[in-house]
């Protein structure tokens, strides 16, 4: 694989799925993200309040606390305001991604997410410059 | 994936697939025990998320089976017996079998998918509403979806859709392409395609192109066809569209469906034509608009306005960073996502900056200036257009000429005051006639002018009429009613105003006519009515309004059931209620929170009340009486004003104040000698051309002085036509007949009964226009 080159920005993935987790870092990595993992909704809140990343990629079922919990709580903080946050679920209703907007993501994908499209949105997301 | 991945996975689902097994077993003893429950769900959950990253669809669908299993007795709907649970261990060692074949080989056996489908069959069989039968019977007659149904879906939706059912969940694709003219059947396409249950996702086409101009748009023309995704059963979905099954299409997403090749290449291009956004980008900046059409949030907006910058920034859109910093920065002046929104919605479908210099108008086009993406005007193309006698014209300009029409005609009300002063002031009597003859011409020229503004103006009501006979069919079928509409004056012409204004009372006065008035054949028959109901639309003019009447012969309105629900809702008291004669008691319906979701039904129901109606009439100028006899029907009548724009009114003298009567209830103005004055009881009276006619004295209504009558000339009477009734109205002093533009009783005189309005004089004194109807 070669190596990346990197971009700068830090997302922080938070998924009780370890071989998930695995498949967002590989993704993110090859793209130039740095990537750090929670496996649940309380250390990925305690996460993202601790570190400054500039995206959140959270999962809905979690044991302890779910996605839109933790989502809730992130937004409370005024510091996380504005911190991109996508939700992914393999649930593709709208009213899971209604559910998800509600709480405060800004983006709803179904897993799998295509590694293009996940790159490309975390890209966008980020604000890091596109290749023309 | 790559190796490291699938390693990963073997693991993870070793782990998880113990966890499942020892819940289990927990559980078998424990059947409610909730954590245990939970931790195996989640479990499975995961390991089906999991599986998903890997091409092996007999793994996900076995697990995604055991899932929905678990789901059910999650949340209730199943009971775990030891039936059950020996068969989601059988079907985890199978899964664990499948992972020790792909930690071994990379891949699963060629047998793999019969046996998961066998397994995924055994535990679907167990779930409530028994879904294995109904997915074999869809398996058995629905035919695949077509790509081109799937094409509206995002491409991302839709692989993820595809996946779940190559997975092998059962996903029901719905074409539902509504009537053309469903918007004048009652039905509401949006919310009818919203009634399927488990709906994943809904996907709006117009079935055919809309055209380039609004020439030939029709709004009241359904173009829609939408696509629903669906993982309810066939059967679910016929019964949740019931009345549109004739307009619906099923088709499985089965993995038959899926061409292999995903997004069909020669069909994308015309669909997406190259943007700045792109997939990803499009489907950021959609669910942005989504969101914030939800209303304004503070906080919602600054993530949204970070998110976009960051995503122009990705762009290297510094141009369009700016201009959305300055619309984002207006939201939030304004607490208004409006500015945001439009923003985004031309956004969405920005074409490819073509050169960098081109970027800065087209997003934030502040001026209401057509579309910038619109195609030039057709003027160029090379059909002619063909010759026509009609001419279209926007109504605003028509608005604009009636307008200065109406000031044109109480301009001219300033002259005779001139006449006057010219003879009173100036002493010139010569002038002062020059002057009335003046006024006489343009009196008479501004009127015809005015009647041909208004014939513009002039709609028959068979415009708001014609929508009825398919309605009234269609609700009658779906109530299991027989109805015969009788529409009678439908050449009766109003303002267009007043017509169109007139569709949501009609129809809301009809639909409850239909829904609570008419009876079931079989109650009519009891009660000694013909099976079919008539429902009589009629609209007739009645001097300057036009009346509607809908009359049924259903079961009518029963004062003592109203009075008890007006008292259930809190609507009055019971006092109250018991003081109401009849008459009043029914009017009760129109009071704001009488008619509330206790009496929804599907049709007339949705929370609208008969206030509604009431309080759109009003504000039209018009009224509406409601009249029923229990047991023989209820007749509902709308009176109008005919048109919005100018009364021509008499200006009387009444104790020393002038008052103006509209000019359509005057029969004659007369003078009484007193002698011809007779009395009936204490009622006063005179005989005009063998009709007795009461004689009201005005002054005693209204106050004031009566001038003193001088013996020589008579009482002054104004005979009027009421109603169908003729009354006498004494007054002191006939004064000039004007046109005017009444202004309605507003602010503290909003609630003083008797006038129908004020209107400015020549002088600028205010006059109040009586409103006789309302007097007498």
């Amino acid at each position: 694989m070669t190596k990346p080159h990197v971009n700068g920005k830090r997302v922080l993935v938070v998924d009780d799925g370890m071989t998930t987790r695995l498949y967002y870092r590989d993704v993110l990595e090859t793209a130039g993200f740095g990537v750090e993992e929670a496996v649940n909704g309380v250390e990925g809140l305690e996460r993202a309040l601790m570190g400054a990343f500039d995206l959140l990629i959270v999962d809905v079922n979690m044991p302890k606390m779910d996605g839109y919990e933790m989502i809730a709580q992130v937004r409370v903080d005024p510091a996380l305001h504005d911190i991109p946050i996508i939700t992914i679920s393999t649930e593709a209703g709208e009213r899971d991604a209604d559910r998800a907007y509600s709480a405060g993501a800004n983006l709803y994908m179904v897993k799998p997410a295509d590694p293009a499209l996940l790159t490309e949105t975390a890209q966008m997301l980020t604000g890091v410059e596109m290749a023309r | 994936m790559n190796a490291v991945l699938l390693e990963r996975f073997v693991q993870e689902a070793r782990e998880l697939l113990q966890t499942s097994a020892s819940g289990l077993l927990t559980l078998e003893r424990d059947p409610t025990d909730a954590t245990a429950i939970n931790e195996v769900f989640r479990a499975v959950h995961t390991l089906k998320g999991s599986s998903g990253l890997f091409d092996t669809p007999a793994l996900t669908r076995l697990v995604h089976a055991g899932e929905d299993v678990l789901q059910q007795v999650r949340t209730g709907a199943m009971t775990l017996d030891s039936g059950v649970v020996d068969l989601l261990l059988d079907s985890l060692d199978q899964v664990g079998a499948f992972i020790d074949q792909l930690d071994r080989d990379g891949t699963l056996s060629g047998d793999a998918d019969r046996i998961a489908t066998h397994h995924a069959g055994a535990l679907r069989a167990r779930l409530a509403g028994d879904t294995e039968a109904v997915v074999a019977v869809i398996d058995a007659v629905l035919a695949p979806a077509p790509a081109e149904w799937l094409a509206g879906f995002p491409v991302a939706e839709r692989e993820a859709l595809l996946a779940r059912a190559r997975g092998g969940e059962a996903v029901l694709a719905v074409r539902y392409t509504p009537d053309e003219g469903c918007f004048y059947t009652g039905t509401d396409p949006l919310a009818a395609i919203r009634d399927v249950p488990d709906l994943l996702a809904v996907a709006v086409a117009p079935r055919a192109p809309w055209s380039a101009t609004t020439d030939d748009f029709d709004p009241y023309r359904c173009n829609m066809v939408f696509t629903a995704l669906t993982t309810a059963s066939r059967e679910a979905v016929e019964q949740a569209m019931t009345y549109e099954l004739d307009a619906v299409e099923l088709r499985t997403l089965a993995d038959a469906a899926a061409p292999e090749a995903p997004p069909p290449p020669p069909h994308t291009p015309p669909a997406e034509p190259a943007t700045l956004l792109g997939e990803a980008g499009r489907h950021i900046v959609r669910t942005q608009l989504r969101v914030i059409a939800s209303g304004y949030d503070a906080v919602r907006l600054r993530s949204t306005g970070a998110l976009i910058g960051n995503l122009l920034r990705s762009l290297r859109q510094d141009d369009l960073r700016d201009h959305w910093e300055i619309a984002l920065a207006e939201a939030i002046a304004q607490e208004d996502c409006a500015p945001v929104a439009a923003f985004l919605a031309r956004l969405d479908d920005a074409p490819v900056a073509t050169a960098p210099a081109a970027p800065v108008v087209p997003l934030l086009a502040a001026d209401p200036a057509p579309q910038s993406s619109a195609p030039p005007p057709p003027a160029a193309t090379g059909e002619p257009r063909p010759a026509s006698k009609t001419l279209k014209v926007d109504q605003g300009k028509i608005d604009l000429l009636m307008n200065l029409i109406g000031e044109l005609v109480v301009q001219k009300n300033a002259l005779p005051f001139l006449a006057r002063r010219a003879e009173e002031v100036h002493g010139s009597r010569e002038m002062g006639r020059e002057i009335k003859e003046q006024f006489a011409t343009l009196d008479r020229l501004t009127q015809e002018m005015q009647g041909a503004i208004m014939q513009i103006r002039m709609l028959p009501v068979a415009e708001v009429f014609e929508r009825f006979p398919r309605l009234v069919r269609d609700i009658a079928r779906r109530l299991d009613k027989q109805v015969e509409l009788v529409m009678e004056g439908t050449d009766t012409a109003a303002d267009k105003t007043i017509v169109e204004a007139l569709g949501d009372p009609l129809l809301h006065i009809v639909r409850n006519s239909l829904d609570h008035g008419i009876e079931e054949p079989a109650t009519r028959v009891a009660a000694g009515k013909p099976p079919v109901a008539t429902l009589r639309l009629r609209a007739w003019q009645d001097n300057d309004c036009v009346v509607i009447e809908i009359a049924d012969d259903g079961r009518g309105i029963d004062p003592a059931r109203i009075r008890s629900v007006a008292v259930d809702k809190g609507v009055v008291t019971r006092e109250q209620a018991d003081a109401l004669s009849d008459q009043e008691a029914i009017n009760l319906i129109y009071r704001p929170g009488f008619s509330t979701a206790a009496e929804v039904s599907d049709l007339s129901g949705r929370g609208v009340g008969m206030d509604v109606v009431l309080s759109t009439v009003q504000k039209l100028g018009g009224r509406v009486s409601v009249s029923s006899q229990l047991g023989h029907g209820t007749v509902t009548r709308l009176s109008m004003p005919l048109s919005m724009a100018v009364t021509r009114i008499m200006v009387v003298d009444i104790g020393g104040s002038l008052y103006g009567i509209p000019i359509d209830h005057v029969v004659q103005t007369t003078r009484l000698d007193p002698t011809v004055i007779q009395r009936i009881k204490h009622r006063e009276v005179f005989v005009l051309r063998d009709e007795v006619v009461p004689l009201i004295r005005m002054t005693a209504l209204l106050g004031g002085q009566p001038a003193a009558v001088d013996p020589g000339r008579g009482e002054a009477v104004l005979v009027c036509r009421v109603e169908g009734r003729t009354i006498g109205l004494v007054i002191d002093d006939f004064r000039e007949g004007m046109d005017v533009i009444l202004k309605p009783m507003t602010g503290l005189l909003a609630d003083v009964g008797g006038y129908c309005g004020t209107t400015l004089l020549g002088d600028g004194r205010v006059l109040l226009v009586l409103d006789l109807k309302e007097l007498f």
